[in-house]
Order: structure tokens, then sequence, then C-alpha cells
């Protein structure tokens, strides 16, 4: 481990660390542009010079292209160092058009900050600038290429480590473009990482374009809900309404990037059609009253047709404090049946996977990356969890060899074809990982385990907390809808966030609905209490692999204001909470209905 | 001599009291009688329009930000031709301190401050402008800039027309 001092720091990084990086563990910025901790170098902007005062190179060098060596005296305040700095933003600044203003990067754009940190407040350049003209790159991304100052960022990310084939570099000189060579929509599935990756506003998002400012925003730390994987996310919103997703760095699980569907699937919580009040009998009401009604005629279908006529069903898209509710409530009322899956093949899949996977044995994103064997079985990652299509792509870069057995998959790395487990050299690997789903035959993989102890698996479930929803049901004994509705026993069905078929409520006498989307169980209800959308509400889900992620409230529940009033502003009259504000989250709800049984079986109501 | 000197300082004081006295007073009876404040007094706020009569305002929101008592709200969005503007902007006079620190934030000149302090009403909702009280047909203190002649993103001129602006460059080109 070499020693170094920086600014009279001493510091001790491993081998291969760049002086940059090892500044960085210090607390020490050094402006940067080109470097990114997950691209790497590429020493193409020139701003983070450092001057080297001894050791085995003198002078101004590049902190980011330069690995730590033993004796290294490194100042970045050195006058020179900043005068260099303060020189190459200059440089980089000249062609940069006068847009901060109209530019939706402004107040989250790295080289502002670094303009101004690097000591360049005032333009003296008179001269004209280069200009370019646009691509149409679908309808996520906007582009708008004059403000590039030649990163390599983009390119880097969306070639080398994405894989990504139809964007690049074009030109020569002061004209490098970056963009397709032609028009049209951006074919990778993990584009939307250049909105993050790009220090400037060449790539932003169009779906938030124009809508709001960084410091404006409402944020908090989330987890990604539309797949089992749990990328770690910041949703963004304003004025009740979410505007986009952006990343969130964890190294165990997504690393820095999310997938397309991750990031732009925002408009489902903006949607006009979810529930936003409650109703009871087509009246709308107060969520009190409704639960309260609720509770009456849970008592009355009991009465009408005998104990045991209610199924209680959830789902795994809700979050675990939920889950873990629903056999309380299931037990308070007496319920006939407590469900999380519609059909029995769903029910018997997913917890066979979860023994399979409780063994202790599953594999993160991060395992996955940096494995050296690994073998897709029978499943689509790209479509079903693309990140682990992409985590797949980093150890195939690392030099790990990719198998795949299935028919028509693709994948962003090379693979090598097989029909079998068995022609997969797994046992000359170190660290084999099979990536399956619930589909996959269990008895194979549990015999394959206990030949290779250190063989991990990565199971891909259905939904985003289908292993917590499955903790429940093992531990509980819930069956699934289809066998609940066997026998005709069942005469209500209370549906707490769960996808079920119409098909299946037809007949049922009794639905209740708490949910936030427009489920087919909402249609049909009697009753609705509308419940929090995940980034409504503080939470949990239970990822593929068993970790449990919390979720934090990015936003009030509410009517967006966007359209609210015919007169296109904001309501001129006050209220305490906003329209369609009433919704709360499943559990709460859950946990005053408990109460409300509770206190009835006592007399106390 | 303590004494002396504090005798001194009360026959100064006492001296400029008396010699006021013989001034013509400075306090006018207001409102019958008014008088026009200086054109850089800071009052009711404006939002101005550009030399070709387009809004100035972008919805950078850089006012909203800089306001010491939040009082400016709004709404960006995109007009068909690509210019930003506001979709709403309110500003709550009721709140507002009139210290100028949004003019001082407007990379447009868009938001001004007016000598008109007359603004007082009955209702204090009365005070929550929108953007259509706040829009004037003129350019205010400054009557030749548009910001969109100079930013490169090309809303009243093709791109690479603009004023500091070489026309935009051919990526295929084969010459050095
Ligand atoms: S990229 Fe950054 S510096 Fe350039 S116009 Fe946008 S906000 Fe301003
Ligand atoms: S488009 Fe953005 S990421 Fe790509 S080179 Fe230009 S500034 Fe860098
Ligand atoms: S891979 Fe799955 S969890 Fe990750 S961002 Fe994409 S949809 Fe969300
Ligand atoms: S600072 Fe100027 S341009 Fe920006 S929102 Fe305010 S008034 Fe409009």
């Amino acid at each position: 481990m070499p020693k170094l001092i920086i600014d009279d720091i001493p510091v001790e990084v491993a081998e291969g660390t760049t002086v940059l990086e090892a500044a960085q563990s210090v607390d020490i910025p050094i402006p940067h542009f080109c470097w990114h901790p997950a691209l790497g170098k590429a020493g193409a902007c020139r701003v983070c010079a450092v001057k080297m005062l001894e050791g085995p190179v003198k002078g101004i060098q590049m902190s980011c292209m330069l690995p730590v060596q033993e004796g290294m005296v490194v100042s970045t305040t050195d006058p020179e160092a900043v005068a260099m700095r303060r020189a190459v933003i200059e440089w980089l600044m000249i062609n940069h058009p006068h847009d901060c203003p109209v530019c939706d990067e402004g107040g989250e754009c790295q080289l502002q900050d670094f303009t101004i940190a690097g000591g360049h407040g005032i333009r003296r350049y008179s001269g004209k600038k280069r200009t370019h003209v646009n691509q149409y790159l679908g309808p996520y991304i906007e582009h708008e290429m004059n403000r590039c100052i030649q990163c390599y960022r983009c390119v880097r990310f969306y070639q080398e480590y994405a894989g990504g084939t139809d964007f690049g570099v074009m030109g020569s000189a002061g004209r490098v473009y970056f963009g397709r060579f032609q028009e049209g929509q951006l074919e990778s599935p993990f584009s939307g990482n250049l909105v993050d990756i790009c220090p400037t506003g060449v790539f932003t998002d169009k779906t938030a374009r124009f809508r709001a400012r960084y410091w404006d925003y409402d944020m908090a730390p989330s987890v990604c809900p539309h797949c089992s994987l749990g990328c770690n996310t910041t949703p963004v919103a304003r004025y009740r309404e979410l505007l986009k997703t952006v990343a969130r760095r964890n190294e165990a699980v997504n690393d820095w990037f999310i997938c397309d569907r991750g990031r732009f699937s925002n408009s489902v919580v903006n949607d006009p059609l979810r529930p936003r009040r409650a109703v009871v009998d087509s009246r709308e009401t107060g969520v009190a009253e409704a639960l309260e009604a609720l509770q009456l005629r849970i008592r009355d279908i009991e009465e009408q047709y005998g104990p045991g006529s209610i199924a209680v069903v959830g789902s795994s898209r809700m979050a675990q404090e939920a889950a873990e509710l629903l056999p309380q409530l299931a037990h308070r009322i007496g319920a006939g049946a407590l469900c999380f899956s519609t059909t029995r093949k769903e029910q018997v899949e997913t917890l066979a996977l979860l023994e399979l996977l409780s063994a202790g044995r599953s594999a993160s994103q991060q395992d996955v990356r940096n494995s050296d064997c690994i073998v897709i079985y029978g499943c689509d990652p790209l479509n079903e969890a693309p990140m682990m299509a992409m985590a797949a792509r980093q150890a195939w870069r690392a030099g790990a060899k990719v198998y795949l057995i299935g028919q028509g998959i693709s994948l962003p790395c090379e693979v090598t074809e097989c029909t079998a487990l068995e022609d997969v050299p797994l046992a000359e690997a170190e660290r084999p990982i099979i990536i399956c789903n619930v589909s996959v035959r269990v008895e194979l993989l549990d015999k394959l385990q206990e030949s290779h102890s250190h063989l991990k698996i990565a199971g891909l479930f259905p939904a985003a907390n289908s292993f917590g929803a499955a903790q429940v049901m093992r531990e509980t004994g819930a069956i699934s809808l289809e066998e609940a509705l066997a026998d005709g026993e069942i005469k209500g069905i209370i549906a707490i966030e769960a996808d079920i078929p119409a098909a299946l409520l037809d007949g049922i006498p009794f639905v209740a609905a708490l949910d936030w989307l427009a489920a087919a169980a909402v249609q049909a209800a009697q009753i609705v209490i509308p419940t929090t959308a995940w980034v409504e509400m503080d939470g949990s889900y239970i990822n593929y692999e068993g970790r449990a992620q919390q979720f934090s409230k990015v936003m009030n529940p509410g009517v967006p204001i966007k359209g609210l009033d015919p007169n296109g502003h904001p309501p001129h009259s006050h209220r305490t909470v906003a329209p369609g504000g009433e919704a709360l989250p499943a559990w709460q709800l859950l946990a005053t209905l408990i109460k409300l049984l509770d206190d009835d079986s006592r007399g106390l109501s | 001599m303590k004494i002396l000197s504090d005798i001194a300082a009360l026959l100064t004081g006492m001296w400029i009291t008396w010699k006021h006295m013989f001034r013509r007073p400075v306090t006018i009876q207001y409102p019958e009688e008014k008088r026009q404040p200086y054109p850089r007094y800071r009052a009711r706020i404006v939002l101005t329009r550009d030399p070709d009569g387009g809004e100035r305002c972008v919805a950078c929101q850089l006012c909203s930000a800089a306001c010491p008592v939040d009082c400016i709200s709004m709404q960006p969005t995109e007009d068909t031709d690509g210019r930003r503007s506001a979709e709403w902007f309110r500003i709550n006079f009721a709140r507002c301190i009139f210290c100028g620190l949004c003019a001082e934030a407007c990379p447009t000149l868009a938001i001004q401050m007016t000598p008109d302090f007359e603004i007082c009403t009955r209702d204090i909702m009365d005070l929550v402008y929108e953007k259509e009280d706040l829009l004037i047909d003129g350019c205010g203190k400054s009557s030749h800039y548009n910001f969109y002649r100079h930013a490169g993103i090309g809303v009243t001129q093709p791109r690479g027309n603009g004023a500091e602006e070489l026309p935009p460059v051919d990526v295929r080109g084969l010459l050095p």
C-alpha cells in the first residue's frame, strides 16, 4: 500500500488507485469531468491538474491519470495547478452557449459547479462560438449538443459500459459530435443513464423537460418498484407530480446506474385515473367512514354467508409492512383464505424459488459483476430485470465467461450457447453464478448446489416485493386466489394492492379494494379506499436476493397542481389537505381496520 | 475636564435642533400631496417584454430561489416554438419585502422593480398577483436586451445564427 501526502495530509491507499481518488478519500475535491468511478479515466478534459512537489514524477500532472506511488507529495492548491485548472475551464467554456436559464441541468450541473470552483467567473473570450444541430433521440432524452465539453463520458458509458451500438462520437478536432449516425430513438435499454452521466446539459430528461429546478425538488432515497432487483433510486417530485427518477449509488446493488424502465415509468403515479377518494357504494366519502363501512360490511357478509366467507388478497407489489399485517387482518376477520398470488402455478413456483434461495446462497448484483462464470438459465434478464443483464456485462468485460441456456434471448455481451447445465464447466470457475427465474426446475439447481458448494444463484422474481410476500406466504400457509375460489365458499374479497383478473371477481357479491392503481378490483369494488404509491410513503421491499431495503417518502399524496385549476395557475383558496390527499399507506389502513375489528369484537364500538 | 466636554456635546445637540426648527419641513401631507419616487425606487414588481414583444421571463426560477421570503412561485413550460416560459407565475405581494434580490438575480432582465408603491387593498388575497397581473407591454428599464438572441437554443433565430455564433458544423466534413 503506497503512502503519499496530499495537501499536507498523509494518505495510504491501495495499489493502482489514482491520485484523484486518493484525494477524494480524504475529502479533498479535485474538479474533474471525464473521470467517473464507473467509467475510469480518459484524460480528456485536463481539468484535474495538481502539482507534484516530491516523488517519482514532478510538476503539473493530471491526477486522474496518475496511479499513486510511494513518496509522492501532491499539492492541489499550488498556484501553478490552480492557474492551470482555471485556464482549462476557461477553454472548455469558450464555445459554451449562454444557456443556463433555459437549461434543465442548471442547478445540478457539474460544469456550473466546477467552472465557479475553478475560478472562471467572467467571460473574456469575445469571438464566435461553434454550434451544432441537435438530434431527435426518442421520447425520453433531449439532445442539446452546443453544451458539450468533449469529456467522452456518454460514449464510454453507452458503448463500453452498457454495450450499446447505435450511439457514438463523430467528427474531428473542434467538431466532435456525440450522437447517433442518424436521428432516431436510442436503442439501449439503459440510455437514460446518459442524463446522469453527462456532466453538462447535453442530455436531459425529456419527460421532465422544463418542469422544475434542483433546489425546488422533493427528493428522498427510494427503491425502484418495477422489478425484483430493487435498484436504488432518487425519485424527484414537484407540486405533487412525480417528475423524474435518477439513479442512486449502491455498490452492492445497482452500483451507479438504473435501467430505462426504472427511470421512465413515472407517469403511473400522476395518472388521473388513480383512485384518490374513498368510495362506498358509488358515493365518495372520507377514509375513516369508508373503513368503518368496511368493518360493518365484513360483519354483514359473515352473518349472511357464515364464517370463512371472506378472502383477504394481497400481492407481491405491496410494501413489506402491509404484507406482514395481512395475516393479522385475516385472523381477525376469520377469513376463509389469505392469498398473495392469483394462480396456483405462480404460488408453487415462487415458494420453490424462495426455498432454494433461503439457503444463504443468493447472489447480489455485485456478486454477479464480480463473477467469473455466469449461466443465464432459461430467463431473459434484459426484459425481466434489465440491470441484471448489465451486471452480467460488467462481469464479461472483466473476463468472465457467460453461458446461455435458452432460446431467443439477447444479452449485451458475448455468450456461449449451451443446451444443458452439464455443458457448463462450473467446477472450474471460482465464483460461478446461475441467473434464473421462477420457472426454473428447482430440484435441478438444488442438486447442483450440493456438488458445487461455491455456486450462487440469482433468482429473478416477478415483482418488487415477491421475496417478502413469499416469506409471509410460507409462514402463514397462504393459498392462491384460484384455489380459494374453487369451492365457491368465498363471497367477499378484500383486495389490498392486488392485481386480480376481472374474471375471478365475477359473481363475488362483495369486493373491497385498497389500492393506488386503478386495478380491476378497484373497478369492481363496492368499497374503495385509496392507498399511497411507494413514493408517497415510507416502507420497504425485499428484493430478489432477500435484501430488505427501505424507501422514504418523496412527496405528499394528492392530485398534481398541474391542471387543477381551469385558470392555469394554482387555486387561490386555502385548504389543509390537498385534493386527493387523503390516501394513506396500506399498512396504516390495515392497522386501523384491525383495531376497528378488535374494538368491535370486544364490544367497544 | 469631562464636565466641559459634556456641556459642549449638549449644546451641539441643542444647536442642531434649533437649526432645524427654522428650516422648511420635509414632511408632506400624503395622500393629499404626492411625491414621485426615483425611477430606481423598489416597489411593485413587473414582468417585462423583450424589444421584439416576446415575454422575457424564461421561468428559470432564479428569482424564486433568490427571494428571501419565498413569495415568488412559478411553473415553467415549453412553448411550441421551443421557448421556455412561465405557465403560471405568481408573486404574493402580501409577503414581498421589496428587497429587489429577484430583479438582481434575473438573467434575462425580465423581472423589474417599479416606483409604484400604492398597492394596499382591504382583501389580502388581492395581493396575490398572477402572471397576467404582472406582465407589462414594454421593456421596462432596459430597452434593448433579448436573451434569446444570445442563447444557443435557437428560438428567435435558427441555430448557429445568434449574436456570437458560427454556423452549425458539418460533422461529416472531411476537412481538418
Ligand atoms: S450545461 Fe450547465 S453550464 Fe451549460 S448551460 Fe446547462 S446548466 Fe449552464
Ligand atoms: S455529450 Fe456530455 S458526456 Fe458526452 S462528451 Fe459531451 S459533455 Fe461529455
Ligand atoms: S432493473 Fe429492475 S429494479 Fe433496477 S431499475 Fe430496472 S426495473 Fe428498476
Ligand atoms: S429570474 Fe427572471 S427569467 Fe428567471 S424566472 Fe425570474 S423573472 Fe423569469
